[in-house]
């Protein structure tokens, strides 16, 4: 072969003498010959394929790197092997240099893989031969190049706050992602960025992060959210549609500083076993291991003692079988069951199936994460059988200190004010007081006590505990025990026991769970769905009564006079007596609730809880200890405690069909007796003012006085002196009528029932929103009696919106109300809870119509009405008390004044005053903003004048001339047909379509035909029954019935009022008439369909 | 440099104590720390991997850019190479390394957020 070639190979073995010899930097010198090597093999090629002569020097370096790459891989691989390849194939010869391999052999091979192999295992040879410190020095050299990064935490000096986030740094971008996959998707793209790094479009994102305590969260540093939505594109599990939101700059720090309050775990910790066969079980921390995560537990063991034959497989055996119970360690127990082979002694401790036990209990170790380390709370039973030996001589007490640690944050969450504590340490360890105060961890008690009385001492809640004394009266809060009362017995620190009221039995708890109580037996009465005295089926035979509940059972008391202890899932129903009747025994009507007495036997006397089958009746006494002071007796060995004034001689028949309860009339429970009834019908009615400076509001008649009514308002609770003949009653369905017709209409429609109607009204038309009643018949908005300029700027959108939308800021635009926004805030600082919520942005008036305060009285119409009264319940606030204007008017159209346009610091007026218009100026402003108020149509006028009487339309109204081309879209309402009947009055007050109609002869009975909108049904109805339905709704389209624009259709445009049949909506013209806005008394229209 | 990305869903990840790096326990042992190697010197010895690794760690960052991430230059790991990286890490690193930083008079931050106070 060349001389070259083995010139190389000697320089080799040249350096490795050298590196023998201890010389410094081999490896940089014993890189040149390997290069070299390969150089010479090129050299070799070339010399050999001189065909390939035109090859250019690039071609020569790719080959020698792929030679290269086998070389590597061959230091690995025998190469030997392919000997019988190179003989095969004269190609390859040819490359690797064809007969050198047998002329030169053994250490002259030109082959340098070959070669390669060779060095290897000199050199391994050679490092056999090292000293140790060579070896170690050897790898320094090796290594110490490569992992030049030397740690040098050069960023460690700077303080954090240095680190914060400028306004150079990229942004932070949260992401939604599905909660439980954020972890993951950190990791995709991480790996996304990786893999695009050298593609066209590389992500430009610079770090995602998730926190553990931010599920459902990762965070994107990215210089925009371009690039966020370029990277999570197309990773499952991340929802880009939710938003992608940029993190403000001050929060990005503190993203990455949150911190969960860390459970420390020291030994004598309680933790729980998350998971396993122990899932559950309390166990104390003996050690923890040096990084802390692992720790020794000690717990009391499930160790099977009845394990079942060997012959299944442990799986199913696992699957099938349930955990056994906790019990300690007991050797010879053990050794019975599984034999004395399976468990081995250890000095104090037992080994057995590879645990360890001592002192009967287990002792294992777990990963922290396998723990559970908050929300331990441990019970004391669970603590006490901690404490329990074996062997029951060392009676250990529990260690209370412990308890005290495991429940001492519990016991913050549990203090409220009022609690009567101690303070157990610190400083002043030995006070005790009532607590006062509770911020977070600082408790601000008020002492009690001889030197300190009265002071207020502010401490960590931590060092407080609940104080009970022994004859105090407590409730479990908490627990197993939750509801049990009792009176307190024995207090040892914080361990109270106390003697039940219900068991009689000495119940042990923590003072964090108890509260004082004056309340005696289980908290509550019911348990289930059922309660004391109830009476209750038990089996088919048996009925009873409950007259003790106890924390999950009843004693009852059955028919028979039996007791039973009965669990709420041997209750097959609850028996409803209140309509059973029986006869006492003197033929009279006995029934629940009357006060009966015994005829017979012990002549005990009682109320009437339940009666069953007419024939037992239960009885209440709370003179009688027995049985809670329940018995059971016969119905007929009863007597009524108050004689009957005229004991009827009764027929049997008579008797029985009263005795009928299906016969007895509805509401008949009332009884005469039970009414304190009103003596005026008018008292209670719902009613509207309709003249006087009242007028418009809702009310109800509290007292009559002949002519005159007291009238409660509904606005502002207040009483007023009134006139009858200012009211109108108002009904339920929002229609009004004289009060004289009161009595009549109410006779026909509630039957018989005299007695009790008069109750009836008044609670049904009191709705829980008085203003939605009263609200849009203020004298400025809603009366519409003034041509209301606002009525008719529905042009400006602000009006519109505001007529009845929720936002009546919808001119938050407007100057006015910024400037509101800058004030200090005029509202007092948010009456209602939604406004102080809302201030948390920064400009919170900018939404303002989002606080649900605000839409209730706006929707309600509430805003016309700024009525005195309301306005000082409501925001207590001097500036809208001013009585005799329209208050939000005023508030939001004062905008252009300059008091009001507080864009000026100066003028930003803080004091509501600044709103307080005078009544003129109430006019003026109004007008002055915007022009486009100005009505569009004259004619609106027209219908100021007229009257607002309820209009009742003519029998053949659906006939009108002017009507009948728009007859078959109207929507009508059958009405009046109850009284006299009509068609037996079963379409009264349903609403239909009418179909067609055309007029007959004079002198026969007009009629309709028309589709009833419920079911469809299709049928003729005399005329005179139908009524027009009244537009209900904003947008929806009418005919015009009545009056100089009658056969008009028109468009409502303002939120009609529900009750209010007379009142004025704004609407506009549709059709022919074009577009024109006026005003309508509403029952002068009549709704069309579609 | 990268750091090897481990499968997220591995259950031997852990974190260094040192730099927060996440890996696998035996990436740790075959490659050590990329980043604290020298001085942690994890390479082969599952001991010290284990003392100087946790797997108590909460909170991963996907280090893409160190040099220019805000993120990376708060958990002052812009220096080091690309990778998982752990927002906290619980446990300190061995006595010894800490000696050993002392002597070099480099500050020792531990990961577990507790000396943010400065």
């Amino acid at each position: 072969m060349s001389d070259a070639e083995d010139h190389g190979y000697d320089n080799y073995d040249q350096e490795d003498d050298e590196r023998r010899e201890g010389q410094e930097d081999v490896e940089q010198d014993d890189q040149p010959p390997r290069r070299k090597l390969y150089d010479e093999d090129d050299e070799d090629d070339e010399e050999d394929e001189e065909e390939e002569e035109e090859q250019s020097g690039r071609k020569e370096k790719k080959r020698a790197k792929h030679r290269h790459k086998r070389d590597r891989a061959a230091r690995f691989l025998d190469i030997e092997a392919e000997v019988s390849d190179e003989d095969d194939e004269e190609e390859d010869d040819e490359e690797y240099g064809n007969d050198g391999f047998i002329e030169t052999g053994g250490a002259e091979d030109d082959d340098s893989s070959r070669r390669h192999h060779a060095r290897l295992a000199r050199r391994q040879m050679e490092e056999e031969e090292k000293s140790p410190e060579q070896i170690a020095r050897d790898l320094n050299q090796r290594y110490g190049g490569r992992a030049a990064v030397r740690y040098t935490g050069d960023m460690n000096e700077i303080p954090q706050r240095l680190l914060m986030p400028s306004v150079h740094d990229a942004s932070l971008w949260q992401v939604r992602v599905k909660p439980g996959r954020e972890r993951e998707i950190v990791f995709s793209l991480m790996r996304k960025s990786l893999d695009l790094e050298y593609t066209a479009r590389p992500l430009q994102i610079l770090s995602v992060f998730q926190r553990d305590s931010l599920p459902g969260m990762v965070y994107v540093e990215a210089r925009s959210s371009q690039q966020v939505s370029q990277a999570i594109n197309g990773l499952v599990g991340v929802y880009p549609s939710r938003g992608i939101h940029l993190v403000p700059i001050e929060e990005m720090a503190s993203l990455l500083q949150i911190k969960k309050q860390d459970t420390t775990v020291t030994p004598g910790t309680w933790v729980r076993v998350r998971r396993g066969q122990y899932a559950g079980d309390l166990a104390q921390v003996v050690d923890i291991t040096e990084n802390g995560e692992e720790v020794g537990l000690k717990f009391i063991p499930r160790i099977d003692l009845t394990p079942r034959d060997d012959g299944g497989d442990k799986k199913r055996k696992k699957a099938a079988g349930m955990r056994p119970p906790q019990r300690l360690f007991n050797f010879e127990e053990v050794i019975k069951v599984h034999g004395r082979n399976h468990v081995s002694k250890r000095g104090p401790a037992y080994v057995f199936q590879g645990d360890t036990f001592k002192d009967g209990f287990i002792e294992k170790d777990f990963k922290i994460s396998a723990l559970i380390l908050e929300d331990v709370n441990p019970t004391l039973d669970e603590i006490t059988q901690f404490s329990r030996r074996q062997d029951g001589l060392e009676e250990s007490l529990v260690d209370l200190s412990i308890i005290a640690e495991a429940s001492r944050k519990a016991a913050i969450s549990v203090l409220q004010p009022g609690d009567h504590v101690e303070v157990f340490e610190g400083e002043s360890a030995g006070v005790h007081g009532v607590v006062e105060e509770i911020s977070q961890d600082v408790v601000t008690i008020s002492a009690v006590g001889v030197e300190l009385e009265g002071q207020k001492v502010e401490l960590p809640a931590r060092s407080v505990r609940k104080r009970f004394k022994p004859g105090d009266h407590v409730k479990v809060m908490t627990g197993k025990n939750a509801d049990e009362t009792g009176l307190v017995v024995s207090v040892t620190d914080n361990v109270v026991t106390f003697l039940s009221d219900m068991s009689m039995q000495e119940v042990s708890v923590f003072s964090k769970d108890l509260r004082e109580a004056a309340e005696v037996g289980s908290g509550t009465n019911v348990v289930g769905d059922y309660e004391l005295h109830d009476l209750v089926q038990l089996d088919l035979q048996t009925v009873g009564v409950i007259f003790k509940t106890e924390r999950d059972s009843f004693r009852v008391l059955d028919q028979n006079g039996q007791v039973r202890l009965v669990q709420p899932h041997q209750i097959s129903m609850r028996r409803d007596s209140n309509r059973a009747i029986a006869t006492d025994s003197e033929g009279h009507e006995l029934r629940v609730n009357d006060n009966m007495k015994e005829i017979d036997g012990e002549g005990r006397k009682g109320r009437v809880l339940h009666i069953h089958q007419s024939f037992y009746a239960f009885l209440h006494n709370r003179d009688i200890t027995e049985n809670g002071g329940v018995f059971v007796t016969r119905a007929r060995s009863l007597a009524s405690l108050a004689p009957k004034s005229s004991p009827l001689k009764l027929a049997p028949g008579a008797d029985l069909s009263k005795m009928n309860p299906a016969m007895q009339p509805q509401g008949g429970m009332v009884g005469s007796g039970m009414t304190r009834g009103p003596r005026d019908r008018h008292i209670g009615l719902s009613v509207l003012v309709i003249k006087g400076p009242h007028k418009g509001y809702q009310g109800i008649i509290k007292d009559t006085n002949g002519p005159m009514a007291r009238v409660e308002l509904n606005t502002g609770n207040k009483l007023i002196m009134i006139d009858k003949s200012k009211l109108y009653h108002k009904k339920s369905d929002g229609k009004t009528e004289p009060l004289d017709a009161v009595g009549f209409n109410r006779g026909h429609r509630q039957g018989g029932n005299a007695g009790g109607g008069n109750m009836g009204p008044p609670n049904g038309s009191r709705t829980s929103n008085p203003y939605a009643a009263s609200g849009g018949r203020t004298p400025g908005w809603g009366g519409g009696r003034t041509p209301n300029p606002y009525a008719n700027s529905s042009a400006t959108p602000a009006w519109n919106s505001s007529s009845r939308t929720p936002n009546p800021y919808a001119g938050s635009a407007t100057p006015a109300w910024n400037a509101s926004s800058r004030t200090p805030n005029p509202y007092a600082g948010g009456q209602t809870p939604a406004w102080s919520a809302s201030s948390r942005t920064p400009n919170p008036y900018s939404n303002g119509g989002a606080t649900p305060g605000r839409n209730h009285n706006a929707s309600s119409g509430g805003w016309g009405g700024a009525t005195p009264g309301r306005n000082a319940s409501a925001w207590g606030n001097d500036g809208w008390k001013s009585p005799e204007r329209s208050g939000w008017g005023s508030d939001v159209w004062n905008a252009p004044t300059p008091a009001a346009s507080a864009a000026t610091p100066a003028a930003s007026a803080p004091t509501p005053a600044a709103f307080a218009p005078t009544p003129s100026n109430y006019a003026y402003s109004m007008s002055a903003p915007t022009p486009g108020v100005v009505p569009n149509t004259p004619g609106v006028m027209d219908y100021e004048d007229s009257s607002r009487d309820p209009y009742d339309p003519p029998d053949d109204w659906i006939l009108d001339e002017k009507i009948a081309p728009h007859q078959t879209k109207l929507r009508v309402v059958i009405s009046g047909s109850i009284m006299p009947p009509y068609l037996e009055g079963k379409y009264e007050g349903r609403t239909a379509v009418v179909v067609g109609a055309t007029r007959v002869r004079e002198n026969y009975e007009q009629t309709a035909f028309l589709r009833f909108e419920d079911d469809g049904e299709e049928r003729s109805i005399l005329t005179r029954y139908i009524k027009p339905v009244l537009p209900r709704s904003q947008d929806e389209t009418a005919l015009v019935i009545y009056g100089r624009r009658r056969g008009e259709v028109a468009r409502i445009r303002q939120k009609p009022d529900s009750q209010e049949t007379t009142e004025m909506v704004v609407v506009e013209s549709i059709g022919s008439a074009g577009a024109a806005y006026w005003e309508c008394q509403k029952d002068h229209m009549c709704a069309m369909a579609g | 440099m990268t750091a090897v990305i481990p499968a997220s869903k591995s259950r031997q990840l852990r974190a260094c104590l040192l730099c927060g790096l996440i890996q696998t326990s035996n990436d740790f042992r075959f490659n050590g720390c990329p980043n604290c190697e020298e001085i942690l010197q994890l390479k082969d010895s599952a001991d010290r991997v284990m003392s100087c690794t946790s797997t108590y760690f909460e909170g991963v960052i996907a280090g893409i850019d160190p040099e220019n991430s805000w993120v990376q230059r708060w958990q002052r790991t812009s220096k080091y190479v690309r990778g998982m990286y752990a927002v906290r890490v619980r446990g300190r690193v061995p006595e010894d390394v800490e000696t050993e930083l002392e002597n070099r008079g480099i500050k020792y931050r531990p990961r577990d957020l507790s000396s943010d106070q400065d």
